[in-house]
C-alpha cells in the first residue's frame, strides 16, 4: 500500500512539466484520477480502521476491554455493562465478551451407573448386572459403607467475570469437579437411610455448602442458584430396598391405627366418665330437693296436727282417699251382710297375668 | 512542500507501526511469558502489558497460559492402612507460576509433557497418603473422625512438595477427590451385606410396629379404666355430699315422728293404688262407713 502510493507520487510529479502529446496527457489525467480513487479508499480505509472500534455488548453479558493485553480501567470499573462503547481496533484493544447474566449448569454423574438421557427416557437401559464395574459405573460409598447412586444439577452464574474468564482454562470444569467432590464428601458423612430417604434436604444443603465453599475457595468467581440432587439405591437391590419402604409405611399405618384407636377410648371414656358424674350430680339434685320439699310441708303440718292429732289424721286420709279411688280401676264395696257374719270371696287372680301390678288386697 | 510533509509523515508512521511489530510484544491478561536470548530463558513476564524485545534471531518469546488447567488423574486401585482395596481418582487445578523454569524442564513447554509428570507424581502421592489412612477416615458418619478434607490437603501438600523440589514452575490451585470407588467383585459382598442390612430392618420395623402398637392400645385401654373409675368415684362422692346435705335437714321430722309416720303411710297409699289396683273394702272403710247405717234394700235375713 504504502508503495503504491509513493510509486503515485512520483509519476505525478513529472505531469505539469512535459504536456507534450494528447496520449501522454490521457495517461496523466488517468493516472491522477486513479489517484484520487487511491485517496479516497485510503481515507475510506482509516474510518474503517477507527469504526470498526465500536461494538455492542449485549443485555446477558458484559465486556473487558484489554490494551496491550491488560484489562483497561480501575478495579471495580473493569466491566462493561450492555450498550455502545468503542475500543481502539486490534492490536491495540481486544474485546472479551462474557456471558453474565445467564444461568449456567453443570452436571454430576461420577456417582451414577453407566447411562445416556436417551436411554433413561426411553426406559431402554442396560439391565443391571450382579456388581458395578469401576470403569463403568459410577457410585458413592455413603457413612455406613453401603454403596448408593447419586447425581446433582448445578445451576449458577457468573458472578466475577475476571476470575472467571481470565483465571481458568475451563471454569466450568472446575465447577462440575467440584460438584464432583461435594457429591462424594457429602455422602461419606451420611448414612444411607438420611441419604435416601430420612434427611434428603439435609443431604442436598450439604451438598450445595461443600459445593459453595469449594468455588468459593477456588476463586471461580461464581454464585450458586440452585442444585438438585437425586439419590436411589443401587439397582441390583431395589427390591429390598422397597420391601423397607414398604415396612415403613405399614409400620406407620400400624401406628396410626393405634392412635387413632387410642383417641376414640378416649373420648368415649371421656364422655361416660362424664355422663356418670353428671347422673350422680341430678341424683344428689333431687334427692336434697325432695327431701326439703318433704321438710317444708311436714313443718307446715304440723301445728295442725298438734292442734287435733285425730281429726287431722281423719281429714287427711280423707282428703288422700279421694284421688286414690279415682285412680282405682276396680272398686268393690261389701256391705255388711245383716246377720254380721263375714262374706265370702273368691278372687281370679290370673286375669291380667302379664302385668306386673295387678292386684293388692288392702 | 505540503505534499512531501504528508508522505514523510505517512512513511513515518509506517516505519513505527513496522518497527514496534517487531521490537513490541503484548503478553494478555491470562498469560505469563518466558523470552529467550539466542535460545537461553532470560526474562520472566508475568503481568500483562506490552514489552519490549529485540527482534527474532536475538530473542525469542515463548507465551503460555497461565490460567488453571484442570487434570484428572486415572481410577487406580490403592491399598488402605486396614488393607482395603479403595479406588481413588483425584482431579488438580494447576498452573503455570513460573514461564521460566516450566519452559526448559519440558520440551516446548508443553503441556501435555507437564500433566504426564503431574500424573506419576499423583499416582506416587495417593498411594502414598491413602496407604496411612483406613477406611474410615474416607467415609464416617461422625464428622470428628472424617479426614476427607485432610487425605486431600496430605496429596496435595506431597505433590506440591515434588513440584517444588524439582522446580517444575508448576502450582497447585486446587486438588480434591473427584471419586471413589470399590473393585467390582467387593461391591457384591457389599450388596450381600446391604440386603441382609435391609431385612434386619424389615423385620425391625414389623414388629416395632406391632409392639408400639399394642402399647398404645393398652395404655389407652388403661387410662379409659382409670377415668371411668374416677368417675364412679367421683359419683359416690356426690351422692353422699348430697346425702350428708339431706341429714341436715331430718331433724325437722324428729319434732313429731308420729306425723311422719302417718304421712309417709299416706304417701305409701297412693304410691300403691296408683295404678291398675282393684280394692275391696267394706263399709267401716271410711269414706264410706257413712254407708254404713243407711237402710238398704239388701234383704235382712
Amino acid at each position: 500500500m504504502s508503495h503504491d502510493h509513493e510509486h503515485d507520487h512520483t509519476h505525478e510529479h513529472p505531469v505539469p512539466v512535459t504536456p507534450e502529446d494528447a496520449g501522454s496527457q490521457a495517461l496523466a489525467e488517468a493516472l491522477h484520477s486513479s489517484f484520487a480513487i487511491v485517496k479516497v479508499v485510503m481515507v475510506l480505509m482509516v474510518l474503517a480502521f477507527f469504526s470498526s472500534g465500536f461494538f455492542t455488548v449485549g443485555p446477558q453479558e458484559k465486556a473487558v476491554i484489554l490494551r496491550f493485553g491488560r484489562p483497561v480501567g480501575e478495579v471495580d470499573k473493569i466491566l462493561l455493562n450492555s450498550g455502545w462503547h468503542w475500543s481502539y481496533p486490534y492490536p491495540i484493544d481486544e474485546v472479551v465478551k462474557i456471558p453474565i447474566t445467564e444461568i449456567q449448569k453443570v452436571n454430576s454423574t461420577v456417582g451414577w451407573y453407566a447411562t445416556t438421557a436417551e436411554q433413561e427416557l426411553s426406559g431402554e437401559e442396560l439391565p443391571a448386572g450382579a456388581s458395578l464395574n469401576p470403569a463403568v459405573d459410577g457410585y458413592v460409598i455413603t457413612a455406613d459403607r453401603n454403596i448408593i447412586h447419586t447425581r446433582a444439577t448445578l445451576y449458577y452464574h457468573i458472578e466475577n467475570p475476571i476470575n472467571f474468564v481470565f483465571d481458568f482454562v475451563s471454569a466450568s470444569n472446575a465447577v462440575q469437579n467440584a460438584l464432583n467432590n461435594a457429591l462424594l464428601y457429602s455422602a461419606a458423612h451420611f448414612n444411607v437411610d438420611d441419604v435416601l430417604t430420612r434427611d434428603v434436604a439435609g443431604f442436598r444443603d450439604a451438598v450445595l455448602q461443600r459445593v459453595s465453599d469449594l468455588t468459593e475457595l477456588e476463586q471461580i468467581g461464581i454464585v450458586i442458584d440452585q442444585c438438585e440432587v437425586q439419590s436411589i439405591p443401587p439397582r441390583q437391590l431395589l427390591d429390598v430396598f422397597t420391601r423397607v419402604t414398604t415396612a415403613r409405611e405399614n409400620r406407620n399405618k400400624v401406628l396410626n391405627d393405634a392412635r387413632s384407636y387410642e383417641n376414640q377410648v378416649f373420648s368415649q371414656s371421656g364422655a361416660q366418665a362424664s355422663s356418670i358424674t353428671n347422673a350422680a350430680a341430678a341424683d344428689r339434685a333431687r334427692y336434697v330437693q325432695s327431701i326439703t320439699a318433704e321438710a317444708k310441708r311436714f313443718s307446715d303440718l304440723l301445728p295442725k296436727y298438734e292442734s287435733n292429732p285425730s281429726l287431722f289424721a281423719q281429714v287427711t286420709l280423707v282428703q288422700a282417699m279421694g284421688p286414690i279411688l279415682t285412680n282405682v280401676q276396680d272398686k268393690i264395696l261389701l256391705p255388711e251382710r245383716a246377720d254380721g257374719k263375714p262374706r265370702e270371696l273368691r278372687l281370679m287372680l290370673n286375669r291380667e297375668p302379664l302385668a306386673p301390678k295387678t292386684s293388692s288386697n288392702p | 512542500m505540503k505534499r512531501n510533509a504528508m508522505t514523510v509523515v505517512i512513511g513515518t508512521v509506517l516505519i513505527v507501526i513496522f518497527a514496534l511489530l517487531l521490537f513490541v510484544f503484548q503478553v494478555r491478561q491470562s498469560e505469563v511469558a518466558v523470552v529467550t536470548t539466542f535460545g537461553r530463558p532470560t526474562r520472566n513476564l508475568t503481568e500483562p502489558g506490552a514489552y519490549c524485545k529485540w527482534p527474532w534471531p536475538v530473542e525469542k518469546v515463548y507465551k503460555f497460559d497461565q490460567r488453571v488447567q484442570n487434570f484428572e488423574d486415572r481410577f487406580s486401585q490403592n491399598l488402605t492402612a486396614d488393607n482395603n482395596n479403595l479406588l481413588v481418582m483425584v482431579y488438580v487445578g494447576w498452573k503455570i507460576t513460573d514461564a521460566k523454569a516450566f519452559f526448559p524442564k519440558f520440551a516446548g513447554g508443553s503441556t501435555l509433557a507437564a500433566q504426564s509428570m503431574l500424573e506419576s507424581m499423583l499416582r506416587s502421592a495417593k498411594s502414598a497418603v491413602v496407604g496411612k489412612h483406613p477406611l474410615a477416615d474416607f467415609v464416617n458418619a461422625d464428622a470428628k473422625q472424617l479426614k476427607f478434607n485432610a487425605i486431600e490437603n496430605e496429596i496435595e501438600q506431597a505433590v506440591q512438595s515434588q513440584l517444588q523440589t524439582n522446580n517444575c514452575g508448576i502450582g497447585i490451585a486446587f486438588l480434591g477427590i473427584k471419586k471413589l470407588g470399590l473393585p467390582e467383585n467387593v461391591t457384591q459382598t457389599v450388596f450381600q451385606r446391604m440386603t441382609s442390612e435391609r431385612q434386619i430392618l424389615i423385620s425391625q420395623f414389623e414388629f416395632e410396629g406391632e409392639a408400639e402398637a399394642q402399647k398404645i392400645r393398652s395404655a389407652a385401654e388403661r387410662q379409659a379404666a382409670e377415668t371411668i373409675a374416677n368417675a364412679d368415684a367421683a359419683a359416690t362422692r356426690i351422692r353422699g355430699e348430697g346425702e350428708a346435705e339431706a341429714a341436715k335437714v331430718l331433724p325437722v321430722f324428729q319434732q313429731n315422728p308420729e306425723l311422719e309416720n302417718f304421712l309417709l303411710r299416706i304417701g305409701a297409699l297412693q304410691q300403691s293404688l296408683n295404678q291398675r289396683a282393684t280394692l275391696i273394702f267394706d263399709e267401716r272403710t271410711p269414706p264410706f262407713d257413712l254407708f254404713q247405717h243407711l237402710p238398704t234394700n239388701a234383704p235382712s235375713r
